[in-house]
């Protein structure tokens, strides 16, 4: 850690240095994480070929919304055991930046290399559309995973958890954090525009208003525009506003962050349950003094990428995908009535006990 | 009570009115917000914003504008944590090793628009991707966590009972009205950022002066990562992402005009307390937040229209001298 300090410093005179290079940079430093994932990759694959039939191994390339966050690492990491245990070539590559461009650039750069499959967590489902489709009638899979394009593009669609269960898995949390099924509660958002949050929430207010009706919303949900600040301070408000607040659920991952710290800092923990979807690296300290109940996480994107890559493999060997089969390592799916949505399961669930079981 | 009203409208003050007024209008209406405890809490998650937008004023007023201020405040975030949970935990080293990287990385902006004479939103473009890259590379996007517990007992220090970023906050501002009101530097800035030729005629040096003013603003960058790190007690490496947005439109918000020229310290507090307080004062009346957005939206058009007018009057008040000029 120490040599990264280091490096820090000596990187901002690196910069110094370059004058010109603010487009390039760009271009480099995500071409060398690119080969450097394939080099990775194709050191692992390469005993499974040696070891293989006649038959070339298929090539998956499963493509996240960009690289190097902690969420995609983690579904690199899945999707590497994936490859290795059934044998065949996982490519993980992405962009830096969580561009559409840049993966249709990409993605473009894989079919002139040849490929079987393409896993894709879409950034802009409609930027994508022409080249998924090339993709299609050159006769390869195209599935998409975590974030979907759009279903008519689509072989398959891997999704962790289904919106519905998902936003009502926080609220049954909420309440068991409570410990009651009556009391008043506010609902923080990482943006009102946020389709995806939108849907849990509304998921989870419908599911309230039949099974726990003594609940009672204090005010629309509130912003914080995707930052711990924000839900901070807006929490702070709410405590001051609605003085008989007893739970605040937050979606977006730094949300429950900031609102447990307001509450933390104002003594309240055990007044006032907060719960939300959290990454559990960032939740530790705050799920351990209490102040964070229950993070709900969509899925463990390991798994994630685990089970994407493991589809795609049936998917190319002609397996069926059926509603309820049992993939081992992951367990048994859902599939939607379009045939094409793939559910995983339930949400994890994480608290002060078991966080330290999980590292993104 | 006429002459005066008008006095009040004519010396820059009307946006500084809108806040008062919208003060007034929440004191009255809620009984939360004129509290000691809403007051503090509210200058104390403003704080980082205010540090910020005094390193900003400068720069607008210079005419120029950095918008890589958001990459440069994470990268001494991520600097100073790693510092202080590697290498030391000392406080004060940490605010020098963060407030010396923030002026490091400032002045490489400023060597680029000074020496290279390059567009300051080029350049900052420039130098946002490249250390938002270089940051996201030795983070991994990662949160650091576990912040030694010596910066956090020391961000919920409230020495006087006033939150220790309030106070962060004051001394820059202080520190920042001084500078441009009674050195050398500070007078050049107005200068060319009224005009830069004229500036040069008379002595001042553009170059030197563009340097130090994004020294400067890398140097508050470095004190505000601290004073945030302090509050937040963990670092989230895009925690500031889009910020230097937040940080123009309180600037602006405050009648600094963008165009530069003109400023003061005193326009920096006028933005940021409408930032603080429009948000603050909305949900402690219970207004909806899809409200919310509409209404702020609306009373920020207000001022700057009010702004725009009176600025548009004077404008016409100064033609009508040049043209009898003329014809004399």
């Amino acid at each position: 850690m120490k040599t990264k300090t280091i490096l820090s410093i000596l990187t901002a005179a690196v910069l110094a240095l370059s004058v010109t290079a603010c487009s390039t940079e760009q271009g480099t430093g995500q071409a060398s994480g690119e080969t450097s994932k394939e080099t990775e990759s194709a050191g692992e694959t390469a005993p499974a070929d040696d070891s293989g039939s006649a038959q070339a191994a298929a090539k998956v390339l499963i493509m996240p919304k960009l690289v190097g966050i902690p969420w995609f690492n983690a579904s690199d990491v899945g999707a590497m055991r994936a490859g290795e245990e059934i044998g065949i070539e996982v490519v993980y590559a992405g962009p830096t930046q969580p561009d559409a461009a840049e993966q249709v650039k990409m993605i473009e750069d894989y079919l002139n290399q040849g490929i079987d499959a393409i896993c894709i967590a879409a950034n802009d489902p409609t930027a994508l559309k022409p080249v998924l489709n090339t993709a299609r009638d050159m006769g390869i899979l195209v599935m998409d995973w975590d974030t979907p394009a759009d279903i008519e593009d689509v072989d398959y669609s891997v999704q962790s958890v289904d919106p519905t269960e998902y936003g009502e898995a926080l609220w049954d949390y909420m309440v068991k954090a409570m410990g009651a099924e009556e009391g008043q509660y506010a609902i923080l958002t990482g943006g009102l525009e946020a389709a995806a949050l939108n849907m849990w929430i509304d998921a989870g207010r419908e599911y309230a208003k039949e099974k726990y009706p003594n609940l009672e919303l204090v005010t629309e949900p509130i912003a914080t525009n995707e930052q711990q600040q924000e839900a901070y301070s807006r929490t702070l408000d709410l405590i001051k506003t609605y003085p008989d607040l007893k739970a605040i659920v937050a979606v977006s991952t730094p949300a429950p962050i900031g609102a447990a710290q307001a509450v933390q800092e104002k003594g309240l923990q055990d007044q006032i349950a907060v719960v939300g979807g959290v990454l559990p690296n960032d939740a530790n300290q705050y799920l351990k003094d209490g102040s964070l109940d229950y993070g709900v996480v969509e899925a463990n994107p390991e798994l994630l990428g685990y089970a994407t890559a493991k589809i795609a493999a049936m998917a190319l060997n002609g397996e069926k995908i059926e509603d309820g089969a049992l993939i081992e390592g992951v367990g048994n799916i859902t599939v939607y009535e379009n045939g094409k949505t793939i559910v995983l399961g339930p949400p994890l669930i994480i608290d002060a006990n078991n966080v330290d079981e999980y590292d993104f | 009570m006429k002459i005066q009203w008008k006095k009040i409208f004519n010396q820059k003050y009307t946006n500084a009115l809108i806040v008062v007024m919208l003060f007034l209008l929440f004191s009255i209406a809620t009984d939360a917000f004129f509290t000691f405890e809403n007051m503090s809490d509210v200058l104390k998650s403003y704080a980082v914003l205010g540090i910020l937008s005094c390193g900003m004023l400068p720069i607008i007023i210079s005419g120029g504008i950095d918008v890589s201020i958001g990459a440069i405040i994470s990268a001494c975030a991520c600097v100073m944590a790693l510092f202080m949970k590697n290498v030391s935990s000392n406080l004060l080293l940490a605010f020098v090793v963060s407030a010396l990287f923030g002026a490091l990385l400032g002045a490489i902006n400023g060597l680029l628009i000074s020496l290279l004479k390059i567009q300051p939103l080029v350049v900052t473009l420039g130098t946002y991707s490249i250390i938002n890259g270089c940051m996201i590379y030795l983070t991994n996007g990662s949160w650091i966590t576990e912040i030694p517990d010596n910066l956090i007992s020391f961000g919920r220090m409230r020495p006087l009972g006033i939150p220790i970023q309030t106070i962060f906050f004051l001394l820059v501002g202080l520190l920042t009205m001084f500078l441009l009101r009674h050195t050398l530097w500070g007078r050049g800035v107005y200068a060319i950022g009224g005009d830069e030729v004229s500036a040069e005629r008379i002595g001042y040096k553009p170059g030197w002066i563009k340097f130090l003013l994004y020294v400067y603003f890398g140097f508050l960058a470095g004190i505000a990562a601290v004073v945030h790190t302090s509050i937040m007690s963990q670092v989230d490496p895009n925690a500031f992402k889009g910020y230097e947005m937040t940080i123009i439109s309180a600037v602006v918000l405050g009648g600094v005009n963008i165009a530069g020229g003109f400023g003061s310290i005193f326009n920096v507090v006028v933005g940021v307390l409408f930032l603080a307080i429009t948000y603050n004062g909305l949900i402690l009346m219970k207004v909806s937040s899809y409200w919310q957005n509409i209404i702020v939206g609306a009373i920020m058009l207000i001022a700057i229209a009010a702004d725009t007018i009176k600025k548009k009057r004077e404008e016409a008040e100064k033609t009508v001298v040049d043209v009898e000029y003329k014809e004399g």
